[in-house]
């Protein structure tokens, strides 16, 4: 393990920011820290860093404890959720800053700006304020500055959360293959779950200050270990009386049930319905736009269950009764969580 | 609609009336009255009363409490901005709110404790006295007394800029592997250098003024600690109305190469701080 968190707490007053966390990240792996606002990430992140001390626990990096050792001499990149571009200096000087510190003579400190520069394609801005740059391109020179010295680790602070959608979408896939191409071992925060499925190898779940789970993008996502990751992803609707639904086995006491929109197949009336027997009939109340289809919420039961449909599909009403059938849902009982099959997938089909 | 517009544009010239009225009686007059009194005898008797020794020493004595002011709140000023923007300690609520109280007390209150605190009746004078430190009726009374007006004015102008801004640049500097003092130089002092050379300006215009205070503790010894406010006074009390307005005279020059830097200051910082 590259760097390694062993029973970290860390409170503010009576507020436990950090509760017992522990974890692990291999050399070279692009972790993402995920969890909702307020759940302890930065927290954690600037523990690592040293800008922070933990009231216990041990944070080893490379084999050493470096509890003690001073965030100046740890010789770590942070990317600053702010970006924290000193407003004073010009690109150049921004990104140059770190390497003037360490005494690199003034030549080879050129070539490696430059160098950056043409890596995170910021040529011809290197003379510009960072007041004088759109936002992604500040989270650009805040990569490439703190890239500048060579960190061993880069800790990335929701490095998009600024940045427009658009934006947002090239910069992800941008940053994961300029971390690939440098090897340089890097968590970055962020409280946006579509954004550690895309970008990261292996995803740490917060919750209240602690972890909940720790596994790869696929994993956390279809093997949720706790209530509160079942309920993190997707678009979940979510429930508390499970007789609602026919054709789940029965797991006994239920605190909530949860159906994601992409376990939820809905049809009209005059289309097919594989598994017409083991449908529930449901009314269409609200019919949202989005980018990549329709998004139904469905009155099943008594109950809002949201779906979605393409745009090549027929196109659906509100007001329209439609055929609802729920593949998979996820039973929370306490803090356990058991994902149900829809019994009609395990039966032959009878074709009429 | 169009009446109200009339009656709003009333309003407006009503107002800026009498706002120029105002400074113009209040402020233009008294300056004039000054210069053409100074000038009354003719320049002859205007030069004489300026480059009187006494005058001369006035002014030197002026400019220096006005550079220990200056220098010392400077010190003061940026540690306790820093300190009370940058860390949480506890007494942080007392430190803000002792560093207004020169503002709140009267001058003349103030001169009063210093002159109790070091003067013949207080127990620390036969201490002093051995170590043949004079401060009351002496030059380092009138300093402390300038020193202690001035005190809130650079820290004042300071904390609202470091509050406003956060630390993260600090961080980051600090995370590169940048001592404090480089932190400071590089990254803190260009974000509120336009703040603190008007906290500077403002200390120094204040400090020049200073009469209360300064005149408890003076002892009104002429050629030694007099300053010009002082020196102004002891000639208008002695009839010598010339003189005091030619003396005040300078006063006024100073003043206004004062407003002058100010709005220089204030104008060049709020340009430059508007590109970023
Ligand atoms: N310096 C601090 N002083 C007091 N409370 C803090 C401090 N830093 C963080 N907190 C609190 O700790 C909690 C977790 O903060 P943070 O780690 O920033 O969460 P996240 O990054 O997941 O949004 C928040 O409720 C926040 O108010
Ligand atoms: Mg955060």
């Amino acid at each position: 393990m590259y760097v390694e968190l062993k029973n970290i707490n860390k409170s503010f007053g009576n507020f436990k920011a950090s509760n017992d966390v522990s974890f692990g990240i291999e050399k070279g792996k692009l972790i993402g820290l995920l969890g909702p606002s307020g759940s302890g990430k930065t927290t954690i992140l600037r523990m690592i860093a040293g800008l922070e001390t933990p009231d216990s626990g041990d944070i080893i990096v490379n084999d050493k404890v470096v509890n003690n050792v001073p965030a100046s001499k740890r010789g770590i990149g942070f990317v600053f959720q702010s970006y924290a571009l000193f407003r004073y200096m010009t690109v150049f000087d921004n990104i140059a800053f770190g390497l003037k510190i360490q005494k690199v003579p003034e030549n080879e400190i050129k070539e490696r700006v430059l160098e950056l520069v043409k890596l995170t394609g910021l040529s011809g801005l290197e003379n510009r304020y960072p007041s004088q740059l759109s936002g992604g391109q500040r989270q650009r020179v805040a990569f490439a500055r703190a890239l500048a010295p060579n960190p061993k680790l880069l800790l990335l602070d929701e490095p998009f959360a600024a940045i427009d959608a658009k934006v947002r979408h090239e910069l992800r896939h941008w940053l994961k293959e300029m971390i690939a191409k440098l090897g340089v071992t890097s968590i970055f925060v962020t409280h946006d779950q579509d954004e550690a499925i895309e970008v990261a190898d292996e995803i740490i779940i917060m919750n209240k200050g602690g972890i909940d789970q720790i596994g790869n993008p696929l994993e956390v996502y279809s093997n949720p270990k706790t209530a509160f990751v079942a309920s993190f992803f997707g678009q979940p609707s979510i429930f508390k009386d499970y007789n609602k639904f026919r054709r789940f086995d029965p797991v006994g006491e239920v605190d909530q049930v949860i159906v994601r929109p992409e376990f939820v197949k809905v049809t009209k009336k005059t289309e097919t319905q594989k598994y017409q027997n083991s449908a529930e009939e449901g009314v269409v109340t609200d019919v949202a736009f989005r980018g990549t289809g329709l998004e139904l919420t469905i009155l099943v039961n008594g109950e809002n269950i949201t779906a979605r449909r393409r745009f090549d599909q027929a196109p659906i009403e509100v007001g329209e009764k439609v055929d609802v059938f729920i593949y998979r849902i996820f039973a929370t009982a306490g803090d356990k969580v058991y994902p149900l099959e829809n019994q009609s997938l395990r039966e032959p089909v009878v074709v009429i | 609609m169009n009446k109200e517009t009339t009656s709003s544009k009333v309003t407006k010239w009503v107002l800026i009336s009498i706002s120029f009225i105002f400074i113009a009686l209040m402020l233009l007059l008294p300056l004039i009255t000054v210069i053409i009194e100074a000038f009354k005898q003719g320049w002859d008797v205007y030069k004489q009363a300026v480059v009187d020794d006494y005058t001369v020493h006035a002014v030197l004595l002026t400019v220096e409490a006005t550079v220990f002011a200056v220098i010392i709140n400077t010190v003061f000023g940026l540690s306790a901005a820093w300190s009370l923007t940058k860390f949480n300690f506890k007494g942080k609520k007392i430190l803000t709110t002792l560093i207004d109280l020169p503002v709140t007390v009267s001058p003349i209150i103030a001169g009063l404790i210093f002159l109790l605190t070091f003067g013949r009746q207080s127990p620390l004078f036969p201490i002093l006295q051995d170590l043949d430190i004079k401060i009351v009726f002496a030059v380092p009374g009138i300093v402390l007394a300038t020193i202690f007006v001035t005190f809130p004015f650079i820290s004042r102008e300071l904390i609202p800029v470091l509050e406003s801004r956060g630390n993260d640049e600090e961080e980051a500097a600090a995370l590169m592997g940048a001592g404090g003092f480089t932190i400071f130089r590089k990254v803190t002092f260009p974000h509120i250098k336009w703040a603190f050379l008007y906290g500077v300006v403002l200390c120094t215009a204040r400090a020049m003024g200073e009469f209360g205070a300064v005149s408890v503790l003076s002892g009104h010894l002429r050629g030694k600690t007099n300053t010009l406010p002082l020196h102004v006074e002891i000639l208008f009390n002695e009839f010598q109305y010339v003189p005091a307005f030619a003396v005040a005279s300078i006063l006024v020059v100073m003043a206004i190469i004062i407003l002058i830097l100010r709005s220089v200051i204030e104008y060049t910082g709020m340009r430059k701080s508007n590109v970023r």
